[in-house]
């Protein structure tokens, strides 16, 4: 059924982390800064 | 309950359901044919950098009727507006190459859509420099809502892009004249996560703004 497909998971998973990673990281920011003031 | 800690919390929701997205865009979204696993990126770049354009919108729209009403919780709003959409930005910059490389073979072209979008993402971070570079609070507000009125144009030639210089970059499946181009598996999984998407939107520029509040009140404190 997957004869022909391209095997690319490891990209797939790649952005799949970045995502999160970015959100978190930026979550994380604004958390701190909203302590700061 | 304050505004920050309902930005935090509905942010918290947006995070556990864009984990519900995975699980959806894994487990129960067919695999495209042609693209193979990869493919599966599209369901956070185009969303992504739908709300990347939303939020720009917002920011132009706040800025507009700031120069009629003089409302500085619209400055206020475009302020972190504009901030959010540069994070949205910048997921939408990542993802996109990490699709490219093994769909075009390439992580990046100078095509018309990603050479307008990295200049709507330093638009933004031009938005952000010229928050700090103006200290009188009125005159900052009236640069940056000019500055956001021209970032609306923008995004209207980012959307464009596609049909004035047909390149590499796929034209529009979803947004765009007539039914989506999108089997519904794909198309609920997609809505999914532009719906999770406003989500954090939501809740981060919740945040933003508290903190801009804050900011004025330290200010006159």
């Amino acid at each position: 059924m997957t004869e022909g497909v391209p095997q690319n998971a490891g990209y797939l998973l790649a952005a799949y982390i970045a995502v999160p990673a970015i959100l978190i990281a930026y979550a994380v920011s604004l958390y701190r800064r909203s302590k700061k003031l | 309950m304050s505004l920050a800690q309902k930005g935090r919390w509905v942010a918290l929701a947006g995070l556990a359901l864009l984990g519900g997205v995975y699980v959806r865009a894994l487990a129960f979204t067919p695999i495209e044919r042609f693209q193979g696993p990869a493919q599966k990126i599209f369901y956070v770049h185009v969303p992504a950098a739908v709300t990347t354009e939303l939020a720009v919108i917002l920011v132009g729209l706040a800025g507009a009727f700031f120069l009629f009403l003089r409302d500085p919780r619209l400055d206020r709003f475009a302020e972190a507006s504009a901030e959010v959409g540069t994070v949205f930005a910048a997921i939408v910059l990542v993802t996109g190459p990490i699709w490219g490389k093994p769909v075009w073979g390439t992580w990046w072209t100078w095509d018309a859509r990603l050479t307008s979008t990295l200049f709507l993402f330093f638009l933004l971070i031009g938005y952000q420099v010229l928050r700090g570079a103006v200290a009188d609070p009125g005159l900052r507000a009236r640069y940056c809502a000019v500055l956001g009125i021209c970032a609306v144009v923008l995004v209207g030639f980012v959307h464009m892009s596609v049909y004035l210089f047909p390149t590499l970059h796929p034209q529009p499946i979803v947004i765009r004249p007539g039914k989506p181009a999108l089997p519904p598996e794909m198309l609920i999984t997609l809505l999914m996560s532009f719906g999770v998407f406003l989500i954090l939107y939501a809740g981060f520029v919740m945040q933003r703004y508290a903190i801009a509040e804050q900011r004025v009140g330290a200010t006159h404190d």
